[in-house]
């Protein structure tokens, strides 16, 4: 135990078990708080109290990118989700609240959905335990990336293009619509 | 060297969170929240056997190339979401969607 720091990088055997390295660790550590985070976001009373704690979420999730050496995803990732999503939930809670630290009316969690989600969360852990051992391959350069996102997967970056282009006319509409919802009976257009 | 195991085991346990949010949450954003979870699950997972495929770089990378176009599908579902609560609560006053039944059959 007490050289543990100098024998970690190498792996240490846990309760007679697996050796776990400081990689391996530090991802479960990771891991760990991405799950609490995500319960604890869904748990909260206070909505703001939610999205702080999915921008939480989203910030390790980021992390763990990098330490899967996949270091343009977990820039990504900060910038996409921990930046401007979560600042996009603030926002409609901001405009749609009148109290923005107002709690919300619990709906009570029935054993059903509990079930149900432990059941579900029981057999992924249970496959994911019986995916054969790989060796981790990665820490491709980011070219390489771009040159399969652009050459070979370059269809679906192009469908994402006309979906998002769909999405902000849908917005617009969305926008309009609510516009004219509002305007009073007998004013003309 | 993280198993892969371990990756994908904290995944489901995330798929599992998310999927526990959209069952039990009734407020469109709490909603919202959830999807995002289960889409973050499901990008860790592309990460995952991105990060442990063998052969060609180029062909290797492409969990990668996915997650990259699923963050961005991701980010345009939560602006329309949000577009879509807003009308919402502009139209009802209220963003729970038990209350929206106008679609319902």
């Amino acid at each position: 135990m007490r050289d543990l720091h100098l024998r970690l990088p190498q792996g240490v055997p846990v309760l007679g078990g697996p050796t776990v390295n400081l990689e391996t660790a530090t991802f479960i550590l990771l891991a760990a708080a991405a799950v609490a985070a995500g319960i604890l976001a869904l748990l909260t009373p206070e909505i703001v109290h939610t999205i702080i704690w999915i921008g939480a979420l989203f910030v390790v999730l980021g992390l763990i990118y990098f330490l899967l050496a996949a270091p343009f995803l977990g820039v990504l990732q900060l910038a996409v989700y921990a930046g401007a999503v979560t600042i996009l939930f603030l926002f409609a809670v901001m405009v749609i609240k009148k109290r923005i630290f107002a709690r919300e009316v619990r709906s009570g969690v029935g054993p059903v959905p509990l079930l149900l989600a432990a059941a579900v969360a029981g057999v992924l852990v249970t496959l994911a335990a019986q995916v054969p051992a790989r060796t981790e391959t990665g820490g491709y350069p980011v070219s390489i990336l771009s040159q399969n996102l652009f050459g070979l997967n370059g269809a679906w970056l192009l469908l994402l293009g006309f979906l998002m282009v769909s999405a902000l006319a849908g917005s617009i509409h969305l926008a309009r619509e609510m516009r004219t919802a509002r305007r009073p009976k007998g004013v003309p257009p | 060297m993280i198993p892969v195991q371990v990756v994908l085991a904290a995944s489901g346990l995330l798929f599992a969170v998310g999927l526990f949010g959209i069952l039990t949450r009734r407020n469109f954003i709490l909603l919202l929240i959830s999807v995002e979870i289960v889409m973050n699950s499901a990008i860790l997972n592309f990460v995952a056997f991105s990060s442990y495929a063998s052969g060609p770089p180029l062909g290797a990378v492409t969990g990668q190339a996915i997650a990259v176009v699923l963050v961005g599908l991701a980010a345009t579902e939560v602006a329309v979401g949000l577009a879509i609560v807003l009308a919402l609560n502009r139209l009802r006053g209220s963003i729970d969607v038990a209350k929206a039944m106008q679609l319902r059959f």
